[in-house]
């Protein structure tokens, strides 16, 4: 699967492989979603659309702790609005296309009121259809499911199922309380399972006191950052497989995003050691715990950079390049280009469907027409 | 090499800039100070239009600092607008990997005018 320098002379470049993205995000401060949520809680978001906010931080919808002082320069804010500045951003970097996720309601994990939270979830949803699915072909979506009220997630994956351009439910990750291996969210898995959509674990960097613990402790963004997302990864899955998700679902799909890869060999190979001397505490598992960590899927960004990227496609070997996805997390300040995984040392088999064929596969998409574009 | 006329100095002010392609090649020109510097508009990162950046200052902290940060170089860090790598606009030295240093297209003023080679 790791592949030498090409000596065909003709280079392969990313206009000649199927792109599809499986996490950029649409961005949904409250104004948007106001016309599409219920009362009272529109009244709510009509008046938050008038207060001041931060890059996703809206207290009462999207909280953050914003623990850092501004300062000029640094990372970006970038946010895309529409599903045309979409296709048109996706087409610069040549992109065929993409799952949507949103922007503020990463955060909405941990909102306190289930009826509020299902409601952001609901006019979420119906947004996501009417502003975005149905604008564009291109763009698929993946459904927001309320971690605060299983039941009404349920009933919206039942109702949005069967839509063509809803190919997946998102989980949202950062701050979840309990941990998504909870039997709490076992609504939410039989509804996906049924539906034949494959659920999406998405985090955010944020500080809670929930897992990950701690990370308050960090007087950097960088450092908060370099784990957040990595560690709400690890404790989610650490939490369905040793609760039995896999094995009460087995045809759920489950894919883990913007975390890279780099902690996915590391999670296998220490809960198959532990596996050794504790199965008896998971005796439902009928196989070592990587052996449902290898039917899993991985979203590559935000992609590791090792000085030999030799070591990185080692790793996605590990892993199985038959369960790894590219995504870019366009817009956002840490999203990769396609080119950066493209040009990885793999075979052009393994490149196919990293950067595509995987997607196409697991999501049920149509393969899409590549549009000329200039050399990528 | 060829040479490109980019502005008048009356219309090229301290701390504005202008990003310009000529064939296949893009730069950007910055004025710092009153000093003017060309670089490439390539990030050496995933190739970011770099030149489109904001112009701010930065921090450092060193044992001249007591470990505190200062901030410093106001006007002269440019940072890549798709990953915020920083580079010094005077040196083209990006301040994450020093190793890297991008290239300098030389400036002169000529009969008033801002010219670059390329």
């Amino acid at each position: 699967m790791i592949d030498g320098p090409s000596t065909s002379g003709t280079r392969t470049t990313l206009n000649d492989v199927v792109v599809v993205d499986v996490d950029i995000h649409a961005d949904d401060p409250p104004p948007a979603l106001a016309p599409y949520c219920e009362l009272p809680w529109r009244r709510s978001l009509e008046l938050q659309g008038s207060l001041p906010s931060r890059y996703l931080s809206y207290g009462g919808y999207s909280p953050n702790l914003g623990l850092d002082p501004p300062f000029p320069g640094g990372p970006n804010a970038r946010s895309t609005q529409t599903a045309a500045q979409m296709r048109e951003e996706l087409d610069a970097i040549s992109v065929d296309a993409g799952i949507i996720f949103p922007d503020h309601l990463l955060l909405m994990a941990q909102l306190p009121n289930p009826d509020y939270a299902a409601a952001l979830a609901r006019a979420y949803n119906r947004w996501l259809l009417e502003k975005w699915l149905a604008a564009e072909p291109s763009l698929y979506g993946a459904l927001v499911a309320a971690p605060q009220d299983p039941a009404d997630a349920a009933r919206e994956i039942e109702k949005y199922g069967k839509e063509a351009e809803v190919v997946a439910v998102y989980l949202p990750t950062s701050a979840v309380y309990p941990l998504w291996g909870h039997r709490k969210y076992d609504p939410i898995y039989a509804a996906a399972e049924a539906a034949g959509l494959p659920v999406m674990l998405h985090s955010v960097s944020a500080v809670f006191p929930v897992f990950p613990f701690n990370v308050e402790q960090f007087d950097t963004a960088l450092a908060r950052h370099t784990v957040a997302h990595t560690f709400a990864m690890m404790a989610n899955l650490i939490s369905m497989v040793t609760t039995g998700v896999p094995v009460r679902f087995p045809k759920l799909k489950i894919c883990f995003t913007e975390a890279g890869v780099s902690w996915v060999p590391f999670i296998m190979w220490r809960l198959d050691k532990e596996y050794n001397e504790s199965r008896r505490e998971v005796p439902f598992l009928e196989d070592r715990p990587s052996t449902y960590i290898k039917q899993m899927y991985f979203s590559t960004q935000p992609v590791e950079e090792p000085d030999n990227p030799r070591h990185l496609a080692a790793t996605i070997e590990v892993i199985g390049d038959d369960h790894i996805l590219f995504a870019s997390d366009w817009p956002h300040h840490d999203f990769d280009h396609p080119r950066h995984v493209f040009d990885l040392p793999l075979s052009l088999e393994t490149k196919r469907r990293i950067m595509g064929g995987n997607a196409l596969r697991l999501f049920g998409i149509p393969a899409p027409a590549k549009p000329a574009r200039p050399r990528a | 090499m060829a040479d490109i006329t980019i502005a008048r100095v009356t219309d090229f002010a301290p701390g504005s800039r202008r990003v310009v392609r000529t064939g296949r090649v893009e730069i950007g020109v910055f004025n710092v100070d009153g000093k003017y510097f060309a670089l490439p508009n390539v990030c050496a990162h995933q190739f970011g239009p770099l030149c489109e950046g904001v112009v701010t200052g930065t921090f450092i902290a060193n044992g001249r600092t007591g470990w505190r940060r200062r901030w410093v170089h106001e006007g002269a860090i440019l940072t890549c607008p798709w990953h915020s790598l920083e580079y010094d606009i005077t040196t083209g030295r990006c301040l994450a990997y020093p190793a890297i240093k991008l290239r300098q297209y030389p400036v002169r003023v000529e009969d008033g005018y801002v010219v670059v080679s390329v």
